[in-house]
């Protein structure tokens, strides 16, 4: 698994401690981010040993191959990062620490959940989350879309104290919803009770808790318009996609992916709402396949289906395709050029890269 | 409270107008349009320039609709709301503004905060108006020329939010003033109150800004231009309430009862 040829490599892996589902992953080559991947199945190996190891009560912590050295780390029991290094001089140690730096990055919004005594926490740009704490992903269904709505529909505020009666979780006691703007656009947002006071939150508090982290905090700042990391490998055929995950309810959307030729974002965002309107009413269940009951209905459910848009129709031509796989749906916007007897291909490989977002 | 400074005593009144001033503008605008900071950032001057930051945090007062949250936009270089609507909640918008030292020639940075609150939001919840008033360095009382009770209800305004912290900063501005010719509020009453109050009182047209050769884009420079004189004397007031704090002026003769 070694890189061949010139400059050393580095994957980093991070897991859920008790499902082995990837979370993220990251790789670089010669000091660079670097698009390459490993394949699913190595993830899933190097994942397996560790966990095969712990439930014999062993802890596997590093390996070594010819030329690359891999190390294990857990944190919590929650958490899983693996890395992999092919450079030159790398050592055990070096890597152990490594992990315990980006274990530390991560918690940097739950560490400072923490410190500001609650469990509601998200980063917003242009009213997308970002990254939240658990306790923001929990909230119920109507504040956890109202609030970002709130947010990213305000004119620019510094900061903001509003109180906010939460439908689902606190109908008639009102709780704070506080906003701070940490670099144009970006909004650190927390919910809370009566403290702390928004005067707490003050530039040298912000600056100790988020300087440290400001290189990622610029790097969420083209998530507003695109939904999605920068350089992301992506199909140019693709105009606009939505990703929903039916268990954790959370949905990836764009239509602004590449560039802007094509229809405008407008007319992308009305398709495929009408699109997922049709799939969602008349061919696809609204829970997860796994939860139908019934094998047999299960085999007459539908995974996928397409449609192209007919002459007559502003954007003849357009396909739109959506494909259901385990958890996550996903419907795709795409160009009048791309092959219809391609388009399940594409879809199925589409889904699989950005099954670690989402 | 010390007697308020007098007009261009402590800072330099149309310094922001010269070839020295403009240069330092230049690093709150961007493209001529003024640049919004996030709370992780600041203004950035070339590397030998390196001047101090001296930050305030002001309270804005007045009664519902008399332009508080447009004050502020407009303060700030960001669009004035059209159509006016309740602030929900306390919002607060940093502005900075370098200004020169009579005395000592010297540039500082001024950073404001500025803290608004809708008036039901501060009735409705006791910890709105603490937080407001909490540790503030100046109270900015508003009142519009078209509405004749906002300007009464001054003296009511000064005496429930700054009663209890004689010491602080406080002016006032008149907004609307570009609908002077419908004015509710005449100059005779506002020689009276400057004489029975001795607070500084401004005046500030709330329509938007000059645009840009785009049509859309605020002109940046047009729209310091328009609120330099606001930005200035907070910038002498607070400055002088250090001074004067540090031990730094003599007081003596300057005491009015308060």
């Amino acid at each position: 698994m070694g890189e061949e040829g010139t400059g050393g490599s580095v994957h980093l892996l991070c897991l859920a401690a008790s499902s082995g589902v990837p979370l993220f992953c990251r790789s670089s080559r010669g000091g660079a981010p670097s698009r390459q991947q490993l394949p699913f199945s190595v993830i899933g190996s190097l994942n397996g040993v560790h966990m095969f190891g712990q439930n014999l009560e062993v802890q596997l912590s590093s390996a070594r191959t010819k030329d690359t050295t891999v190390v294990w780390k857990s944190f919590h029991d929650s958490i899983t990062l693996i890395v992999l290094s092919s450079e030159e001089g790398t050592s055990e140690l070096k890597l152990e620490r490594l992990l315990q730096m980006v274990f530390g990055a991560m918690e940097a919004l739950s560490g400072f959940a923490e410190a500001m005594g609650t469990g509601f926490v998200s980063l917003m740009v242009s009213g997308r989350v970002v990254s939240a704490t658990e306790g923001w992903w929990r909230l119920g269904t109507p504040e956890a879309v109202l609030l970002p709505w709130l947010v990213g529909s305000l004119p620019p505020q510094a900061a903001r104290d509003y109180p906010v009666y939460l439908p689902h979780g606190s109908p008639t006691v009102p709780h704070r919803l506080l906003t701070l703007t940490l670099l144009p656009g970006l909004e650190l947002c927390l919910l809370c009770g009566p403290r702390p006071p928004l005067s707490q939150l003050g530039p040298q508090l912000l600056e100790r808790w988020w300087q440290p982290v400001l290189d990622p905090l610029r790097a969420c700042l083209p998530l507003g318009p695109r939904g999605l990391p920068y350089g992301f490998p992506l199909h140019k055929d693709i105009l606009g996609l939505l990703l929903l995950h039916l268990e954790l309810k959370r949905c990836l959307f764009t239509v602004e992916p590449l560039g802007d030729k094509g229809p405008s974002p407008e007319q992308r965002r009305r398709l495929l709402r009408h699109f997922y309107a049709l799939v969602t009413s008349t061919h696809f269940p609204p829970e997860p396949l796994e939860k139908v009951e019934d094998d047999v209905s299960r085999a007459q459910l539908p995974r996928a289906c397409y449609l192209v848009l007919g002459p007559g129709e502003p954007g003849t031509g357009l396909r739109l395709i959506a494909l259901q796989l385990g958890l996550r749906l996903l419907l795709l916007l795409l160009a009048p050029q791309s092959p219809t007897h391609g388009l399940r291909s594409l879809a199925t490989h589409t889904l699989h890269t950005l099954s670690p977002l989402l | 409270m010390a007697r308020p400074p007098a007009h261009g005593s402590v800072v330099v009144p149309d310094w922001h107008e010269t070839t020295e001033g403009k240069e330092y503008l230049a690093c709150i605008l961007r493209k001529s349009r003024r640049r919004v900071f996030g709370l992780l950032e600041r203004p950035v001057l070339p590397p030998p320039v390196a001047i101090d930051t001296a930050s305030y945090k002001i309270f804005v007062s007045g009664k519902s609709g008399v332009g508080k949250t447009a004050l502020v936009a407009k303060l700030a270089g960001l669009e004035v709301p059209l159509v006016h609507h309740e602030t929900t909640g306390i919002q607060t918008t940093v502005v900075f503004w370098p200004a020169k030292l009579q005395a000592s020639n010297r540039v500082i940075m001024f950073r404001f905060e500025f803290w608004d609150c809708g008036e039901s939001a501060l009735k409705k919840f006791d910890h709105m108006l603490l937080a407001c008033k909490e540790n503030t360095d100046a109270f900015l009382f508003l009142f519009s020329f078209t509405d004749r009770a906002s300007f009464e209800d001054l003296p009511g305004q000064l005496a429930r939010i700054a009663g209890e912290a004689p010491g602080v900063v406080r002016m006032v501005i008149g907004s609307k003033f570009d609908q002077y010719m419908h004015t509710d509020v005449p100059e005779r009453d506002l020689t009276a109150f400057r004489q029975a109050w001795q607070l500084p009182l401004l005046r500030v047209k709330s329509v938007p800004g000059r645009r840009l050769a785009d049509g859309r884009t605020l002109d940046g420079w047009a729209g310091l231009a328009d609120i330099a004189h606001v930005l200035n004397g907070l910038a002498e007031q607070l400055w002088h309430q250090d001074q004067v704090a540090a031990g730094l002026l003599p007081t003596s003769a300057e005491n009015t009862p308060s």
